[in-house]
């Protein structure tokens, strides 16, 4: 892209953040939001060896439940698709099964919450397994999905442009998401997403503004939400090299 | 039989929040409302993982 791009984080944690960018095409913004569900690559359990399960659900429902449980996923760099790094659990009831209770062969690749559970284990009921974790993305399973619930809207500059008459009265005004007021990023949760709390008795216009999203994207714990960000916009631009090489007389 | 890891919808996990909120709205007598919101369950879709799951474990577990 030629022209300049902007990026201003309106909320920032962890794993949930909100950011406005200005001057990306509506084309480029949905390529970004579909790069960060379906195009990074994550760390999941992918087959289960089971030695013991002597539990109340059978081995594949477990070996569901332990490929959704999400793990931290390392640099890139640090591993390729079709490495493997070995967890093993070993629980014996009468107890539950924790994510936490998985124990990872290399210190990368770790639970990134322990308190999930996977299988309420009654008296003399006991649970040994090894499972492989590789690194794949989104496309080809949700378990390998880093970004959830990403989404964007356009960023909504409201204008006052006179006063409502005195004896009408007021309806509401129900406005989701950022907007402008004056240069000025204000949630629309600042106001109850209703613009006759923050504009009493005045008549106010919106419009979106052009070529600026405010993106809303939150992690299931594999990364950070700046690290996801990133890594999306580095697959689309190896895709995009690819593209170019194939293409190539 | 147990709570689902992650909401079907949009893939937030849910399962951690299970205990908690069973103790505290399901055996005690808080507010469903209020319990989700304290954590962090914000969504629809993920708030009816939580409210509409029962545990079976224990039902079934004499018949293994």
């Amino acid at each position: 892209m030629t022209e300049e791009y902007d990026v201003e984080f309106v909320e920032r944690e962890d794993r949930e953040a909100r950011f406005l960018v200005r001057g990306v095409t509506p084309a480029f913004a949905n390529g970004i939001r579909r790069a960060m569900i379906a195009d990074v690559p994550t760390m999941a359990i992918d087959t289960v060896r089971f030695v013991e399960n002597s539990s109340v659900m059978f081995d594949e429902q477990l070996a569901l439940r332990l490929g959704l449980v999400p793990l931290t996923t390392p640099p890139v760099g640090e591993f390729v698709e079709d490495d493997t790094v070995t967890l093993s659990i070993d629980v014996e009831g009468p107890a539950t099964a924790y994510s936490g209770n998985l124990v990872s062969s290399d210190s990368l690749v770790q639970p990134a919450d322990e308190n999930v559970p996977i299988i309420d284990l009654k008296d003399g009921q006991r649970l040994e397994a090894e499972a492989e974790v590789v690194l794949d993305r989104g496309k080809n399973h949700a378990k390998h999905q880093g970004g959830v619930a990403v989404g964007y809207r356009h960023l909504q500059r409201v204008e006052v442009v006179g006063d409502v008459p005195e004896f009408e009265e007021p309806d509401e005004r129900i406005v989701r998401g950022v907007i402008e007021d004056d240069g000025e990023l204000v949630p629309t949760s600042e106001f109850d997403h209703d613009l006759t709390n923050r504009y009493p008795d005045q008549e106010v216009a919106i419009e979106d503004v052009p070529n600026a999203f405010v993106f809303h994207v939150e992690t299931d714990g594999s990364f950070t939400v700046e690290e996801l960000v990133t890594r999306a916009a580095e697959t689309i631009e190896a895709r995009a090299t690819e593209l170019e090489e194939a293409v190539q007389l | 039989m147990m709570v689902p890891v992650r909401c079907f919808t949009c893939g937030t996990v849910v399962g951690e929040h299970w205990e908690e909120f069973d103790e505290r709205a399901n055996e005690g007598e808080e507010d469903p409302k209020e319990v989700l919101d304290e954590l962090g369950v914000e969504r629809y879709c993920c708030r009816r993982m939580l409210v509409s799951h029962t545990d079976l474990v224990d039902v079934v577990s004499p018949y293994q």
